[in-house]
């Protein structure tokens, strides 16, 4: 049996959830990298992750690096998809950082 | 005195140069054709023998040849040389021509000398700092014939090494004061009398065969960093030394590591620098490699003098160019030493700076991987802190100042430190973990049966780690937990890294010992690209106003 | 955020395939078609546990360059090498499709269309060719494109662009050859195997791929402008590319034919005459052939900048069927 790319899934919530206005798309899926979707979605407050990634084992490495981006960035009612080719918990934190910055500046 | 003979050495020496005499051409000249017969002449089994491998340069022509030798004649040959770069260098021992080694680097060919170790083809003697085995051919590693190369040659025995002297006079110096014999390729041979070489940086009564080489021998441009490889991530990493370390210490003297970080290092000063007000303040002596890298720098302003273990390809027109900046022969040529520059590098600077793969939980660094024998080269003898070292500078006795454990040994009594940063990313390529439980080095040690893992950097020497995550500063630390404690607290996402408390994380940074990007005032957003003063090599080339001129695997346009 | 007036001065080699698209046409005017939020992704990737992207590695859509319709399809290098899957080159195709509908339905709705006037189709190489998890689709896809490109032929100008990191180079170097206009910056690398693929077979000695110096003189965009396999070489800036994209698109559809490489017998007669050439000249190097072209002093051009180079280079000239070479 070939091996499947792994979909994990996670679900945070801010205490006091910021709202997004524009849905984004951000990055590239280039090897050690991902790309991410933001999107807009009424979900009581709750942050909404779907991970997809050909790498094994770092079920908790994501949610704690997702964890802290929603406990930095506050954002809440949205759903983010996240395709990735074994980014390190580094890249990710920076490619969101930027994602956000993206977001700030639509709004501007 | 019962006649006992004060003079054997020289006597064998007189021996074997008349033996060798039917191949001499004229003056000290002997044919490339001969050259397997020469060594085959002057060798005997089991001797010292020591093969110029540096960094940079390599004598792969007279390897070659003594890969040739018929080794019913010449066998079992303890090899004594720095770097085992080339393929070639392995084949005496695949052919059993040699046995032992001792040596300090060997880059690319590290697995195989793994391999060699465990089917025992190489009994290995010891892996060095170079200084380590400069030192020991002085005493119990002196070499009875020593092959070298040089750019040009003449019929008396005169070298040109110039821009890549490195290793050849202390290899040299060693051999023939104590009657052994020296061999030289070179890369064009003169007469001497009507056409002489640039630059006698070997006098001839130290060389007695010249050969030229068919061929030029090999450079590796070991130096040369592509700005176009450089991450956003190296680049956050470099503002995080520059502001937390370079500014803080002040630190001008200093060497850099191999790699991107130091790259990054080194590009963001005309930009990041200068915006941090840094131009005059920081980086104004160098030990150092030519390194591309550099030329921004160095045209801004920023450098007052580069001295250099050994040259880089494509950089011998610019530093001839900047003669204020490099050390330049009377003919207007660079000229590197690997001896002096080490020296330098172990007693003269205030700071080094590189790049590591792994980190241990208590801080002890390495480059080592579990299936190569690499050694360090130079690494260990600037990544510690020099203790004969008494002359003052600001940064040295600021980081002493720091040091919380010298308390303990020396009372109130003040001493200078050595600022020793080791950076790495929390998690490398492939999701290869920097800081681990176990390193590599360990299981190394038990495959290739060496008695200590080889440990680049130790716990005791370091000073500072400079993750993505931030600057543990180890010195301040009171303790081993303390110690342990501050690396978690920058090992991220690593297994090490979420056992941090973070309570202990925010005690830590209360008290200075471990600083975030944030809370040395860093934008992580501004990490990016555009900060590089050169974007790619060809940049590069244009700063230098064309005189770099990369080597071709770097040329890419 | 990058805007469109930074995107101009930036260096198209590090830009991505959506900056490219981007920039290469007006201000704001870009408009994606079957983006990421689409998410039409490979299907047959995650079978093999390979990484997805949600816009398969190439960017489409349609913009504006002086009020003309501009259809874009701009591959990203980053995704596994640019190479062409399924859906990838379904989205190329597609572009191209379009293109040709939006012209049709012009055409009808206005039969005096100046033929200067019409849709015009860029395509931004960044590709290996083939990608090698779903070879026969992507085979497919490029027999697809080939095929809309010759159906465009003398209706919509479709037009090559080149001077990205990954080149231009399998199956997609055929396809780049057969567009009616190319333009590349010296960056650019074009043609059909690999560097390293060739040396792989046939060995260091024919062809070292760790010379990056050699690999660019026998793939680059200078060497390509001399043969005249690249019609023009612009400097690495995505305002360059806007630019000569923009006078191109002012020629008429004659002038853009006459840009042809390949397609007529006297096109072909001339390409033979390149490979009689090369067994007359034996090049060493592509050095013998810019001497041969009349550049006395071959080693001078590699480094000369963009503009330098276009003032003294001499291209091959155009050989005729009869002509001794």
């Amino acid at each position: 049996m070939a091996k499947q790319l792994l979909k994990l899934n996670f679900e945070f919530k801010a205490e006091q959830p910021m709202p997004i206005k524009e849905s984004l798309h951000y990055g590239v899926v280039g090897s050690g990298d991902m790309e991410v979707i933001i999107e807009k979605k009424d979900l009581a407050g709750k942050a909404k992750f779907q991970v997809v990634t050909p790498v094994v084992g770092y079920d908790q490495v994501w949610e704690k690096v997702l964890g802290r981006f929603i406990d930095e960035s506050n954002l809440g009612n949205i759903s983010v998809e996240i395709n990735d080719n074994n980014a390190t918990p580094e890249v990710v934190s920076i490619r969101l950082r930027q994602a956000l910055a993206e977001l700030a500046a639509m709004k501007a | 005195m019962n006649g006992k003979k004060w003079d054997t050495r020289r006597t064998d020496y007189l021996e074997r140069i008349n033996a060798a005499k039917p191949l001499v051409k004229t003056g000290k000249e002997v044919a490339a054709s001969d050259v397997v017969k020469l060594l085959e002449t002057v060798i005997r089994p089991g001797e010292k023998v020591n093969l110029e491998g540096n960094n940079q340069k390599q004598a792969d022509f007279l390897a070659e040849c003594l890969s040739k030798v018929n080794k019913e004649k010449v066998y079992d040959l303890h090899m004594v040389q720095s770097a085992l770069a080339l393929p070639v260098f392995l084949e005496v021992f695949e052919k059993g021509i040699a046995k032992k080694l001792d040596f300090a680097y060997s880059g690319p060919m590290g697995g195989k000398i793994a391999e060699f170790i465990d089917q025992g083809k190489v009994q290995l003697g010891a892996i060095h700092t170079y200084l380590e085995l400069f030192a020991r051919y002085f005493t119990d590693l002196t070499p009875k014939v020593c092959m070298v190369c040089a750019y040009e040659g003449d019929r008396f025995g005169n070298l040109y090494t110039g821009f890549n002297t490195e290793d050849t006079p202390i290899q040299i110096e060693a051999t023939k004061f104590s009657n052994g014999i020296v061999i030289a390729q070179v890369n064009k041979l003169y007469d001497g009398v009507d056409n002489k070489i640039k630059r006698v940086d070997i006098p001839g009564d130290w060389v007695d065969f010249v050969i030229e080489s068919p061929k030029p021998f090999y450079l590796e441009p070991l130096f040369t960093r592509d700005p176009a490889l450089i991450t956003d991530a190296q680049i956050l990493m470099a503002m995080i030394a520059l502001k937390g370390i370079y500014a803080k210490y002040n630190v001008q003297r200093l060497n850099h590591g191999i790699g991107f970080y130091t790259a990054a290092i080194e590009l963001l000063l005309p930009t990041y620098g200068k915006e941090l007000g840094l131009k005059g303040k920081i980086c104004k002596h160098f030990v150092l490699n030519p390194h591309p890298t550099l030329i921004p720098a160095i045209e801004d302003g920023w450098v007052e003098s580069i001295h250099s273990f050994g040259g880089e390809l494509g950089m011998q027109k610019y530093c001839q160019a900047r003669p204020d900046i490099f050390f330049i022969g009377p003919d207007g040529t660079m000229r590197s030493n690997r001896a002096y520059c080490q020296t330098a590098g172990h007693y003269a600077i205030d700071m080094f700076i590189g790049g590591t793969l792994q980190i241990d939980r208590y801080g002890n660094s390495t480059t080592a991987t579990a299936t190569r024998v690499a050694g360090f080269g130079g690494a260990p003898n600037m990544g510690c802190d020099s203790k004969g070292r008494r002359h003052i500078t600001e940064a040295w006795m600021r980081c002493g100042d720091e040091f919380t454990a010298q308390k303990s040994f020396l009372g109130n009594q003040r001493r200078g430190k050595r600022l020793v940063v080791q950076m790495a990313e929390t998690f490398l390529e492939k999701m290869a973990p920097a800081f681990v439980d176990e390193l590599d080095a360990e299981k190394l040690a038990k495959k290739a049966n060496l008695e200590l893992p080889p440990i680049m950097v130790y716990a005791d020497d370091i000073t500072h780690i400079i993750t993505e995550e931030g600057i543990a500063s180890m010195h301040m630390c009171e303790s081993l937990k303390e110690r342990e404690d501050a690396i978690r607290g920058v090992a991220g996402y690593t297994k090490i890294g979420l056992e941090a408390d973070p309570k202990v994380t925010g005690q830590l940074r209360k008290k200075g010992v471990i600083q975030t990007p944030e809370d040395l005032g860093i934008d992580r957003a501004k990490a990016n690209r555009s900060l590089l003063a050169a974007k790619n090599v060809k940049d590069l080339v244009e700063i230098s106003g064309g005189l770099y001129d990369p080597p071709g695997k770097f040329h890419n346009w | 955020m990058k805007t469109w007036v930074d995107l101009q001065t930036d260096s198209f080699l590090d830009a991505n395939a959506r900056q490219r698209a981007i920039g290469l046409v007006d201000e704001g005017s870009f408009t994606e078609l079957a983006g990421p939020m689409d998410r039409l992704q490979s299907p047959h990737l995650p079978l093999l546990g390979e990484a997805v992207e949600f816009d398969d590695g190439i960017v489409t859509g349609v913009g504006l360059i002086a009020k003309r319709a501009v259809f874009i399809a701009s591959q990203e290098g980053r995704f596994i090498g640019g190479a062409v899957g399924e859906v990838h080159g379904a989205k190329m195709v597609a572009t191209l499709k379009l293109a040709l509908d939006s012209y049709e339905k012009m055409k009808k709705d206005n039969p005096s269309l100046p033929d200067n006037r019409g849709p015009v189709a860029v395509i931004s190489f960044e590709t290996g060719g083939v990608r090698l998890h779903e070879s026969n689709a992507g085979l497919l896809a490029h027999a697809e494109v080939v095929d809309q490109i010759q159906k465009c032929r003398g209706k919509v100008p479709v037009i090559a662009v080149i001077g990205s990191k990954v080149g231009c180079f399998g199956g997609m170097g055929f396809v780049a050859a057969q567009t009616d206009v190319s333009i590349m910056s010296p960056f650019g690398r074009l043609g059909l195997t690999g560097p390293e693929v060739i040396e792989q077979e046939m060995g260091k000695d024919e062809f070292d791929s760790s010379d990056r110096s050699l690999v660019y003189r026998t793939t680059g965009g200078k060497h390509k402008y001399i043969l005249g396999d690249a019609n023009y070489l612009v400097e690495d800036s995505i305002g360059s590319f806007r630019q000569k994209l923009s006078e191109v698109l002012s020629l008429s559809q004659d002038e853009i034919n006459a840009h042809r490489r390949i397609g007529s017998l006297r096109l072909v007669e001339n390409q033979l005459n390149k490979v009689r050439l090369s067994i007359t000249l034996k090049p060493k190097d592509s050095k013998d052939v810019w001497k041969y072209a009349g550049n006395d002093n071959p080693e001078s051009l590699v480094d000369l900048s963009t503009s330098d180079f276009l003032s003294v280079a001499r291209r091959l000239k155009f050989m005729a069927a009869n002509e001794e070479v």
